[in-house]
């Protein structure tokens, strides 16, 4: 019964490791000052593009992104953005060198970025739903 | 080529980041690392001869962007290119006034906005080519003016859409085909629209000037001679330009889903002065990503259109027309670093009104940004 209970424990914990590797999910997240309910993909995917700077409610809209290298960013690039990492610089560099955008601000990770967008309603960002809590509201969910 | 990206990033951070995140000052640079070789010196290709050669292609771009205030930020672009013996010169040098959240003035120097790619044509990493098809992109010494322009941006529904205008001058010592003219453009004014939907793009632009070149039927220039030739034949005024319009015309649509990209671009020159000939280019290239390696194949091609009686004949002379085939690769080595090969075969169908040569171009190149 022992080793029954201790295996069953393993098969539990590996389910939560499997999980949260592999099931990581990614909420986009604004302040739950923020006037806006739920955000669409494109929508989203606009915003972080620099194609618009307003929210649908047309409040301003400051996207910040997660350092490079975070697994919730290449996520985030692969599955909202769908480009590359490569492709992505190669989108921003087309804009940065003519005047016409910078990139989001390199923010940190998702403990950070759900801090900075607690406090401020016209940020924007994407963090693993782990660390939401209710200083933030999820507008969209992958 | 041991210039990794990491290296010169760690290197630029250390000596920016205070004043990056006190005082808003954004740097940053770009650089091609680029060595090619003709096949033979038959043809003439991008400055190329049979031996490689490094300097041609290899340039460092460095911008610097001061936020003054809410509305207005100032930046400079300063360019070190081989091909000008990495004499750095300011491209840019403009300052920026956001008088809306759509609408942007800037004053100062600024690039020509003459072709879907002007914008960010020495950003190698911004493309797949090594460089785009000189045959198309021809105005590379007239590429910035003094100036002002507007650019308006609008969205209706899920279109993208702007307006960009823009005037000026520009004067400087310009080199045409291995001489060096005097040329001076004033009243330089044009008009840029551009849209996106989605994966597609179109991009459609008009520019004018006027053109005055210190052409001297005495001299020795090529196109000193081909004036003195028109002067012999009772048309020499119509090739000396003094304030002369001419005129620049484009349209381009593209295609990107992310794996597969596509543009199709067609442009000409009309010109009042016979000195320098009508012509037309245009370029389609198509390119299929596959993970971190993408392949291209593009086809360009130009030629010019002559006048009409004594000056067309004239012209002649200096009739070009060509077009080229263009194989490349390009490798992401990392999300700020690509490796680039280019394999170009040029056919140099008519030359100085004779028939011209083929010859392959072959490029090797490393763009990366930072």
């Amino acid at each position: 019964m022992k080793i029954f209970k201790s295996v069953s424990r393993l098969a539990l914990l590996t389910s939560i490791i499997f999980t949260a590797t592999a099931y990581a999910e990614v909420a986009v997240i604004v302040s739950a000052a923020n006037g806006n309910s739920a955000l669409d993909g494109n929508t989203i995917s606009r915003i972080f593009l620099g194609k618009t700077s307003k929210f649908p409610d047309g409040s301003q809209a400051i996207p910040v992104d997660q350092n490079e290298g975070s697994a919730t960013r290449d996520a985030f690039n692969d599955q909202v953005l769908g480009k590359s990492a490569s492709q992505l610089k190669a989108y921003w560099s087309r804009l940065i060198f003519t005047g016409k955008g910078t990139p989001p601000k390199e923010s940190g990770n998702d403990a950070d970025i759900k801090n900075l967008v607690a406090q401020n309603p016209n940020l924007i960002g994407y963090v693993d739903t782990s660390v939401v809590d209710e200083s933030v509201k999820v507008v969209h969910k992958f | 080529m041991v210039l990794r990206k990491s290296g010169l990033a760690a290197a630029l951070t250390l000596v920016i980041s205070p004043s990056a995140f006190s005082s808003d000052l954004q740097i940053n640079g770009f650089m091609n690392v680029t060595a090619g070789v003709l096949s033979n010196e038959d043809i003439s290709a991008d400055g190329y001869d049979d031996g490689v050669s490094f300097d041609n292609g290899t340039l460092v771009g460095l911008q610097m962007t001061q936020q003054v205030n809410d509305s207005t930020s100032a930046t400079m672009q300063l360019i070190s290119r081989g091909s000008d013996s990495y004499e750095t010169e300011a491209a840019w040098a403009y300052i920026t006034y956001t008088a809306s959240d759509s609408t942007d003035i800037r004053m100062g120097r600024l690039r020509t906005p003459f072709f879907y790619y002007s914008d960010f044509l020495e950003v190698g990493y911004a493309y797949n080519w090594i460089t785009p098809p000189s045959i198309v992109y021809r105005l590379g010494a007239l590429s910035s003016l003094s100036g002002v322009d507007l650019t308006q941006r609008f969205t209706m529904g899920s279109v993208d859409a702007s307006v960009q205008l823009y005037g000026g001058r520009f004067s400087s010592d310009v080199e045409l085909q291995g001489d060096e003219y005097a040329i001076e453009l004033r009243r330089a004014m044009g008009i840029v629209l551009a849209m996106s939907m989605g994966d597609f793009g179109a991009r459609a632009s008009y520019h004018q000037t006027n053109i005055t070149m210190d052409i001297d039927p005495g001299g020795t220039r090529a196109l000193d001679q081909l004036a003195a030739g028109a002067a012999l034949a009772g048309v020499g005024d119509e090739f000396i330009p003094d304030e002369d319009k001419s005129s620049f015309y484009q349209a381009s649509v593209n295609y990107d889903n992310g794996s597969t990209s596509v543009i199709a671009e067609w442009t000409a020159l009309k010109h009042d002065s016979a000195v320098l000939n009508d012509d037309s280019a245009y370029m389609i290239s198509a390119a299929q990503r596959m993970g971190d390696i993408t392949g291209h194949l593009t086809y360009a091609a130009t030629s010019d259109n002559l006048k009409s009686g004594m000056v067309g004949t004239v012209q002649e002379n200096a009739e070009l027309k060509e077009s080229a085939i263009i194989l490349g690769a390009r490798f992401d080595y990392d999300a700020a670093t690509a490796f680039k090969i280019d394999i170009q075969y040029n056919d140099e169908e008519t030359v100085a009104g004779a028939d011209g040569e083929t010859g392959v171009l072959y490029t090797l190149g490393m763009s990366l940004v930072f």
